[in-house]
């Protein structure tokens, strides 16, 4: 990365204020993604999976947003990587249960070289962006669990 | 528009619960199971638990029947307003009568609301609203006598019912407004059933929207009523959900309270439909979402 300090969500749409409940289903999530991207400074690249504008640009501006930074293309003061493990670690999650899903988000745990891509898809895993990130165990993780059979990190690098 | 009800105030997003509570012993939904002070009591602790807003505390059922004397209604309500009003001060107390001086007594022992079942047949209620602070709610009854059944009552001007409700209902508004009544406690109701056949309040719940249009809060009293039942086919205690699809196109055009017998049922009903309007975020989502 550039430098600067770098910080890991992943991107959930439950985290964005179109689509908030009464109750909020990610309480505990949310603060922790606000308080990680509340350490990148005022301005803030956001690097996610898929075309520009789509769902994981859109989670990680509306945390931006929310902590007052701005979104740059360059001249920034920390990055935000939006990406998550597998999607199919239950048989509630999104992809329905996978077996190999809880040994792919073990070996993403301990590093992110060398991602399968083609087990990533079939695990439904938002990895793309998470190649080159350097390993959690250098990060401040201040989320790790997999709520709703996906795994969500949040961590913060620097 | 914002409501206050007495002593409450509440923002112009919220749909409002207004649970019956009878002290009489011959109305026509629950039959008198509310009578005894205790048991009307406990009534109040259950919608209460239940999530009411408001409670509407009645001493005279609306049909007609025995002659109910203004002291005899007086005893029948005012020491329970003032025990309700004692046991829960959060909670907001409608009284249902049409008489100026039960209505004087009820909000000098706590009562927030007046609501006025027969559209003004005693010009004095306005003027006791104005004085205590309280709320009115100003009905349609298309000029009946209070405690009589409408009886080959048709609206054949143009806009037919719906425009006679509007008409009457503003009217009264208004002369609530004079007599120093706050535009934020003046509530509106079509009263469904009242001086209306059965058609008559079909297309008042169809045409509920116009209403709700002219600005002022709507309050509507569906619960259990003739017209459900003559439109199913259906006896009392059978009408609930026909009741509630009668709640949902009110709720959909934006009726904001709901006078009823049972307030769960209700509730989930208004709830649903203000998340469908886009009034209420769902309470809990994540499917899709994760």
């Amino acid at each position: 990365m550039s430098g600067v300090r770098t910080a890991l969500v992943p991107g959930v749409l439950a985290l964005l204020p179109s689509y908030s409940s009464l109750e909020d289903p990610v309480a505990a999530l949310r603060s922790a993604c606000l308080d990680a991207v509340a350490r990148l400074g005022p301005r803030i690249r956001v690097v996610a999976s898929g075309a520009t504008g789509g769902s994981g640009a859109k989670v990680g501006a509306a945390l931006v947003a929310a902590v007052g930074a701005v979104v740059v293309e360059d001249g920034e003061t920390g990055v935000l990587v939006v990406g998550n493990g597998s999607a199919t670690r239950t048989e509630k999650a999104p992809g329905h249960l996978d077996e190999r899903a809880a040994d792919f988000d073990a070996a993403l745990r301990v590093s992110f070289d060398g991602i399968d891509a083609a087990l990533a898809a079939d695990l439904w895993a938002d990895a793309d962006r998470l190649g080159g990130l350097p390993s959690l165990a250098e990060a401040e993780v201040v989320y790790d669990d997999a709520p709703f059979g996906v795994q969500y990190w949040v961590a913060v690098w620097g | 528009m914002t409501l206050e009800l007495g002593r409450h105030s509440f923002g112009d997003d919220e749909a409002l619960m207004m649970a019956i509570v009878n002290r009489t012993p011959d109305s026509f939904f629950d039959k008198g199971a509310t009578w005894a002070e205790d048991a009307a009591f406990a009534r109040v602790a259950e919608v209460v638990e239940q999530g009411a807003e408001i409670v509407d505390i009645g001493g005279i059922k609306a049909a007609p029947g025995v002659e109910i004397s203004a002291a005899e209604e007086k005893s029948r309500v005012v020491d329970f307003v003032a025990r309700v009003r004692e046991t829960w001060p959060a909670l907001v107390i409608s009284v249902d009568t049409w008489r100026a001086e039960v209505g004087d007594a009820v909000c000098a022992v706590g009562a927030d609301v007046l609501n006025d079942a027969w559209g003004g047949a005693d010009p004095e209620l306005v003027d006791v609203a104005a004085a205590r602070g309280a709320a009115i709610i100003c009905t349609h009854t298309g000029g009946v006598t209070p405690r009589t059944r409408p009886y080959r009552i048709d609206y054949d001007d143009q806009g037919g019912v719906v425009a006679a409700a509007i008409t009457d209902t503003l009217a009264y508004a208004e002369r609530a407004l004079a007599a120093g009544v706050a535009r934020e406690s003046i509530v509106i109701d079509p009263a469904h059933d009242f001086g209306k056949n059965t058609f008559h309040s079909l297309e008042v719940t169809r045409r509920i929207g116009e209403m709700v249009a002219t600005g002022w809060p709507v309050l509507v009293s569906l619960s259990n009523k003739d017209f459900v039942g003559e439109t199913l086919g259906l006896e009392v205690g059978e009408r609930l959900v026909g009741t509630l699809a009668a709640t949902s196109v009110c709720a959909l055009a934006g009726a904001r309270i709901y006078r009823v017998h049972q307030v769960v049922e209700t509730r989930q009903t208004v709830d649903m439909v203000w998340s469908i309007a886009g009034r209420r975020p769902p309470l809990r989502a994540i499917r899709g979402l994760q």
